[in-house]
């Protein structure tokens, strides 16, 4: 890179663009004329893409100063350059720049040896003035000599030793005087504390047999009080045990209610369209019960930062992108990666899939020709939605039957969205619990809670993190009739911070 | 809207210029970090209800971190490979046969890789060494270097009105303009303060450039008066990756960002921001516009997760 640019003659160049740029002026600036010249002319469509500006001397000068820095001068020459054209200076502008400091581009091997020669220099005579302020009081014969600069120096370190030296001294006798005075009584009160110590404790034994005995009284008392505590602490795990087995069996009867109406709808939608196709109904109910098992048993919460995602279809243990990074740098490979071989896996790989693919066409041509025939002649990515909605329209109208048709999804394997029902909040306001504990009626709030947090999310424009398919939102609800914060959909963490904060 | 799982984290997608139904999708393994590559082809099916299909899909050494359809044939696909080679792949011939070619003159990582609209013969890749390189699909080495950014070039776009100009963006927070007739680049514009990510070319106006930048804004330039942008997009959280203007729409841009969101913008409009979709659950870093389908746009994050979606429909819905 830094042979490329300085041998590059600067004349021919910036004549040519200057020819470029007199033929742009009157007729570059014209977006018509550029297009309409477009096929195969060589003179002034491309123009458009130069610089038709002159030079910019106040820039130059700016360029000229940072380059006879002497900072700069010891750095490559590619990060000068780069330098400057962040700061938007043209090309002509740092060519010229370099031109008029001298010796600002050498090459590489000699800006090596000039900047050791010029560091050491500067250096030395930095030392020399840093020296001569420190040091008024010495003789002014040891001036600017080089000769009697050394011999500055070589003074001035025996005198730095030797106030060194006094200094130690006194600090170690001021140590000294202090450790008589104040250490040494100490000691002697401690023997004498010892000696004294040792009387008593012949004394004390009298007292013992007593003493056990009061002991031995308050260890049962200890013991007694912590048999208590344990039997309370039993007590609280059984009544949450309890309470959770409640929560749970709710969960698992709106569940069922879920699964009861997703089959209620595929059979309307069997009468409608006159097929029946037992698999696909089979397939989506077990594939709630699923989902729905999923997203009770996991206890985690999917937090927003990338790294700690969760992807348990790759295989036994995957990792987090932090993960991989810090094996990669201690050395280690992942387990996963296979010196490659081209052609066998490829070719079984694909002839896999070519024959899933067939076997897919075979099973779904029947379904094809029915369905077509009833549908529009145009594929679906065609039909344009035209209108473009904003988010909050956007966001309610595909809420509502974005949860009601899920169930009808045939993917191959269920896409990874996880819901918690969140912890249940300490209860701060008892309405609120006794609430939560009567049964609700399913279908109605099942739907308002989805319009109420999709509502909700719509209301923030920054950061929407959708929260997908909420199967039970007890939580949701309370957060949208009690909170005063506009709670959007954001992680269960903030919602129950949010309770906590009330 | 279907949704395809790959094996491996997604890098980018590209629409094919020949079938309206058919996608290319870049995957790398382990994040691109370490391990193997892969290079899907997908099929969509005009029942919507249906899965996308996997027409092929060829392994590699190491990640893909671009893929390329070719303008002049059909089937060939070009994969930009973090091992420092570009290769071309053939959809029509079998699988043992593939890759057809394979180049390897980069010293470091192929990040992007570009093939030329309006000439159709050549195609550019652009690499963390420095350089910018012009290939032709007989020749078996390149046909140009470009060599003057100070840092990894993270993308080179070709001009979609002229046949010589492209712009590479690079780590070193310059955008420079090219034109293969000369030696050097023409232009340098100083778009960000920070990593530039990503640049396109507005489809209909031949002088307007969008930047994406690691200091989470994009930028859209105007090549005759680069001093000041046309306008600056803020709204991402984090670092955008990816940058492309509709090829229907003048004014409509789209960006994929590592705060797991796709926006679509309005960039002469005040309230730029038109549409943002935030499906993806991990970094977004690869999205794409249909020529042939308005309206019609894909994305693929780390997630491995690619989304086909009609613009105005959620991504996520059956």
């Amino acid at each position: 890179m830094a042979t490329q640019s300085p041998p590059r003659p600067p004349t021919p160049t910036a004549t040519d663009e200057n020819q470029g740029s007199e033929v742009v002026q009157p007729a570059g600036m014209d977006q018509q004329n550029a297009g309409e010249e477009e096929p195969a002319k060589l003179n002034s469509t491309q123009s458009v893409f130069v610089n038709s500006q002159p030079l910019r001397e106040e820039q130059v000068q700016n360029a000229m100063k940072f380059l006879s820095h002497p900072k700069v001068r010891g750095s490559p020459v590619i990060y000068r350059r780069s330098f400057l054209e962040k700061k938007g200076l043209t090309k002509e502008e740092i060519d010229e720049a370099f031109r008029r400091v001298p010796d600002s581009a050498p090459t590489v091997q000699t800006a090596g040896v000039n900047q050791d020669g010029q560091f050491k220099s500067s250096s030395n005579s930095q030392q020399q003035t840093q020296q001569q302020t420190l040091q008024p009081g010495l003789p002014a014969s040891t001036g600017v000599n080089t000769s009697s600069g050394t011999l500055l120096r070589s003074r001035f370190h025996w005198s730095h030793a030797l106030i060194a030296v006094g200094l130690l001294a006194a600090s170690g006798a001021g140590t000294a005087i202090i450790i008589k005075k104040s250490i040494l009584p100490q000691l002697k009160s401690w023997i004498r504390k010892v000696v004294l110590d040792n009387d008593d404790e012949q004394l004390k034994k009298t007292d013992d047999k007593p003493t056990l005995m009061e002991e031995a009284a308050q260890a049962a008392k200890s013991a007694a009080a912590a048999a208590a505590e344990v039997a309370k602490a039993s007590q609280v795990l059984l009544a949450s045990k309890g309470e959770e087995r409640r929560y749970f069996v709710e969960v698992v009867s709106l569940l069922d209610k879920q699964v009861q109406e997703m089959k209620s709808m595929t059979n309307a939608i069997r009468r409608l369209e006159g097929q029946e196709d037992l698999r696909i109904s089979q397939s989506s109910s077990k594939q709630l019960i699923v989902n729905g098992k999923v997203d009770y048993d996991l206890r985690s919460v999917r937090s927003s930062s990338p790294p700690a995602s969760v992807e348990p279809s790759s295989g036994l243990h995957p990792k987090s992108y932090m993960e991989i990074m810090a094996m990669v740098q201690r050395g280690e490979k992942p387990s996963n990666i296979r010196p490659w071989e081209v052609d066998q896996v490829q070719s079984t790989s694909t002839q896999m899939l070519q024959s899933e693919v067939n076997g897919e066409d075979l099973n779904t041509k029947t379904q094809d020709t029915s369905l077509v025939n009833g549908d529009e002649p145009l594929p679906w990515w065609q039909r344009k939605n035209v209108r473009i909605r904003e988010i909050d329209n956007e966001n309610e109208s595909n809420g509502v039957p974005y949860s009601a048709a899920s169930s009808q999804q045939p993917v191959q394997q269920p896409v990874q969205r996880v819901w918690v029902p969140p912890q249940p909040p300490p209860i701060v306001m008892p309405e609120a619990a006794e609430a939560i504990r009567r049964p609700k009626p399913v279908a109605q709030k099942e739907q308002m809670p989805d319009n109420q947090s999709v509502a909700h999310s719509s209301d923030s424009s920054d950061d929407v993190h959708s929260v997908s398919k909420p199967l039970e939102s007890e939580g949701a609800v309370e957060g949208s009739s009690v909170s005063s914060v506009p709670s959007s959909s954001e992680i269960q963490e903030e919602h129950e911070v949010k309770y906590d904060e009330q | 809207m279907p949704v395809f799982k790959t094996p491996f984290n997604g890098y980018s997608v590209k629409f094919s210029p020949f079938y309206e139904n058919r996608l290319a999708v870049a995957t790398a393994q382990n994040f691109g970090i370490l391990g193997n590559g892969r290079l899907h082809v997908l099929d969509l099916s005009p029942d919507p209800s249906l899965p996308i299909a996997e027409l092929a899909a060829y392994d590699t050494a190491d990640g893909v971190y671009d893929v390329a359809w070719s303008e002049s044939h059909d089937s060939i696909v070009i994969a930009a490979v973090a091992d420092g080679s570009v290769k071309l792949y053939d959809l029509a011939l079998p699988p043992t046969s593939n890759p057809i070619r394979s180049f390897q003159e980069h010293t470091r990582e192929v990040h992007s890789a570009d093939y030329n609209p309006v000439r159709r013969d050549s195609f550019l890749s652009s690499s963390w060494d420095d350089t910018v390189k012009l290939w032709t699909l007989d020749r078996p080495t390149s046909v140009r270097t470009f060599k003057e950014h100070a840092y990894c070039v993270y993308s080179a776009v070709w001009n979609p009105r002229h046949a010589d100009v492209f712009a590479s963006a690079s780590g070193d927070c310059t955008v420079r303009v090219w034109d293969v007739r000369e030696p050097g680049s023409t232009m340098i514009l100083p778009a960000h303060d920070f990593e530039v990510l990503a640049c396109d070319w507005n489809k209909y106006d031949e002088c307007v450039i969008a930047t994406a930048s690691v200091d989470k804004s994009l930028r859209v330039w105007d090549v005759r008066n680069y001093r000041v942008p046309v306008s600056v997009l803020n709204g991402h959280g984090y670092a955008v990756r990816k940058v492309k203007f509709s090829p229907h729409v003048r004014n409509l841009l789209v960006s994929c960002s590592y705060d797991m969101t796709v926006c679509v913008w309005d960039f002469m409009v005040e309230d730029a921001l038109v549409s943002r979709y935030d499906h993806h659950t991990e970094f977004a870093v690869g999205v794409d516009m249909s020529v042939l389908v308005e309206g019609l746009m894909a994305s693929t994050g780390w997630d491995e997760l690619v989304y086909v979606w009609q613009h105005g429909t959620d991504p996520r819905a059956p």
